[in-house]
């Protein structure tokens, strides 16, 4: 009745056809991009740990800048091998991130196997022509194999007592000795301590606010606050349809994927730009002085940036079960996005929306700053003029706006969830 | 001799890129108003064979005769007109949470409306009083407009019922339909289901972990193991060693009351 017999294949080799040819070839590269993802994160990390050691060793000791102190080709070789030797005969930090580990295929996984896995993956990994087959011709002649750890009974090696955990703790203390030996000398601590009457009539002119510009200074506060608005809802006409074409799971197969990698990748890009930086862009683009409308720009790209990610990220999290019920129905694609994905993501949708705002009210003052409109505008102007009783009445008046907004958001956004 | 009305034949699911076979060319007929009760170890294709007879999930290679139609070979928009008939019940029930429970109901009926007036949520009067007539059926009319979150879990299987019904199905899947339920909420859930099969002569193909629940409601048992049939006939000829067979040497068998 069953109709094929147990362990059923098909009985033409895989690769004939044209779908198992694209799984075989998919599932080497899987394999590959494994390896080198390991790799990269042990070579990198070495070649971190070396940096920062050369660098504190350069700068305490030496008293000079310095960074690697040898030949590159040394550096190099020492970062690629140390890298490999790491991940043959101990526990790479690489294995440990990626949740693998070197086990025997059968046997021990003795000091000669590892030495033997050492030198295969130099030449046939490093090379990439091991990855020809499943599994990799380094794992096939060693005996070795890279496999995802297994829960043990045995209790877990204490972080202080495997490579990787010193590793990790010795990188972080020689990051923090080297920044502190690079950012502080003792005369700014110094200073932080003693020079503080330096302020003191900044200070004295913010207790006393000057209430004849209190009307200018509200109806610039006003700009700023539709500057946000604006921003941030151009930034939603926008996002919420990007954000579908950004959610890993709804992108799938050959079209889909690369719109959401290219997505994706601008919006980081856009995103690690700041605001302040873009609204210098837009002042030179728009070419006004005192521009609303450049700081509306640059809190719009902005914003952009960041919704479709938060959005796109709550998608990637729905529940897919009514999808399928939805679906199972008989309904289209359009009614299942209606009644399936809708109803799941509309009040996320409306809490970053106005989580955005609030970061928004905020930014639009500091875009303000380099002339993109505003109350932030109206601040610098004072400062630079030395008018600090001014600047002192507008800094009140942006911290009491910032305080209720943020106050208001936040109420409203807990009713939301 | 006619032929029967779901054929399946020589199914075979395989996942992750040809490594998992989930199903390995299953073939076995049904024929229309039986109540077909799947059993098997979790993993042995259960829910992949529901869910491939309304092609949920795509079948890698067989054929699936659904009264006398392949329903492998439908094109995406005759799928859906297919689906319509195929009504489907969850184990986690795949309610949408927030929404009021008539307005779940009534996305039963949205594989007959068309796409624009689905949109704009413009279910017909008729529809929605079918919506009310249905939840009285499976005894939540007065729930129909609290948020499906604040029901208990049997209430939420019953608005799923009610889902199914909206859609006038002629077969139901339903996925381990009470793997999520306490004991006697089970056996209610089951009558509902029997009750379709009875009286609306609704053709069911149930999964099921308990064989006592599916001795009792059951008119046929299939078994799966690894992907494969091991088990086919009347409930009652399950002996100790056909159960063992299934489920493995050391497994006991656990009574539902």
């Amino acid at each position: 009745m069953t109709g094929y017999p147990e362990g059923y294949t098909s009985p033409r080799p895989e690769w004939t056809t044209g779908r198992g040819l694209y799984n075989a070839l998919a599932r080497r590269a899987d394999v590959a991009a494994k390896y080198f993802a390991m790799f990269l994160l042990d070579a990198g990390g070495l070649a971190a740990l070396w940096l920062l050691v050369t660098y504190a060793y350069a700068w305490y000791v030496l008293g000079i800048t310095a960074y690697i102190l040898v030949p590159w080709w040394v550096f190099a070789l020492g970062v690629v091998e140390g890298a490999i030797l790491w991940e043959s005969l101990g526990r790479s930090w690489g294995q440990k991130a990626l949740g693998r580990e070197l086990t025997p295929v059968s046997g021990e996984a003795t000091a000669i196997r590892r030495l033997l896995y050492f030198v295969l993956w130099n030449l046939f990994g490093l090379t990439g022509i091991g990855f020809v087959l499943v599994p990799p011709l380094h794992e096939r002649w060693s005996g070795l194999g890279l496999r995802r750890e297994r829960p043990s009974s045995q209790a877990p090696v204490p972080w202080y007592r495997t490579s990787a955990g010193l590793f990790v703790a010795v990188l972080l203390v020689v990051t923090l000795v080297s920044a502190l030996g690079v950012t502080l000398t003792w005369e700014s601590l110094r200073r932080l301590f003693t020079q503080a009457g330096q302020t003191v009539e900044f200070w004295r002119a913010l207790v006393r606010p000057d209430t004849t510009i209190l009307l200018d200074a509200m109806r610039d506060m006003i700009v700023t606050v539709f500057m946000a608005v604006l921003a941030t809802l151009f930034a939603v006409a926008v996002s919420v349809p990007l954000s579908f074409l950004a959610a890993r799971n709804l992108m799938r197969g050959p079209v889909g994927r690369p719109i959401y990698t290219i997505l994706r990748g601008a919006m980081s890009i856009a995103r690690s730009i700041e605001p302040i930086v873009w609204a210098i862009i837009f002042l030179v683009w728009v070419t006004a002085l005192r521009s609303p409308f450049a700081g509306i720009l640059a809190l719009w790209v902005h914003s952009i940036a960041d919704l479709v990610k938060l959005y796109a990220e709550r998608l990637e999290a729905i529940d897919q079960g009514p999808i399928e019920a939805i679906t199972a129905t008989g309904a289209g694609r359009l009614s299942v996005l209606r009644y399936a994905i809708v109803p799941q993501i509309v009040n996320p949708y409306i809490s970053f929306t106005l989580y955005r705002w609030d970061i928004n009210i905020r930014m639009a003052t500091v875009v303000g700053l380099v002339g993109g409109g505003g109350i932030g505008q109206r601040l610098i102007n004072y400062i630079w003029g030395v008018q600090y009783r001014q600047a002192g009445t507008v800094m009140i008046l942006i911290v009491i706006l910032v305080w209720a907004i943020d106050y208001l958001s936040a109420r409203l956004r807990a009713k939301l969830a | 001799m006619p032929t029967p009305y779901l054929v399946i034949d020589g199914l075979t699911k395989v996942y992750e890129r040809g490594q998992v076979h989930a199903l390995r060319g299953l073939s076995f007929s049904i024929e229309k108003g039986e109540f077909l009760v799947v059993i098997g170890l979790s993993g042995s294709g259960k829910s992949t064979l529901l869910r491939c007879i309304n092609r949920l999930i795509e079948p890698t290679e067989g054929k699936i005769w659904l009264d006398g139609t392949d329903v492998t070979r439908l094109s995406a928009k005759r799928m859906r007109r297919v689906r319509r008939r195929i009504g489907m019940i969850f184990q986690q029930f795949n309610l949408v949470d927030r929404a009021t429970t008539v307005r779940n109901v009534l996305t039963g009926r949205l594989g007959y409306i068309p796409g624009w007036r689905s949109l704009l949520g413009l279910f017909s009067s008729q529809d929605k009083q079918t919506a009310l007539a249905n939840l009285e059926r499976v005894g939540l009319r007065d729930k129909a407009y609290a948020r499906v979150d604040e029901l208990s879990g049997g209430q939420r299987q019953r608005v799923g019922i009610a889902r199914a019904l909206m859609q006038k199905p002629e077969i139901l899947l339903a996925d381990e339909p009470v793997s999520a339920l306490d004991p006697a909420t089970s056996h209610s859930i089951m009558q509902y289901l029997e009750q379709m099969n009875r009286q609306d002569g609704v053709t069911v193909i149930a999964s099921l972990h308990f064989l006592s629940l599916a001795r009792r409601y059951g008119t046929r048992i299939i078994a799966l193991k690894d992907g494969q049939l091991v088990f086919d006939g009347p409930p009652k000829t399950i002996d100790n060693a056909k159960f063992k067979e299934i489920y493995g040497e050391d497994a006991e068998e656990v009574e539902v009351r």
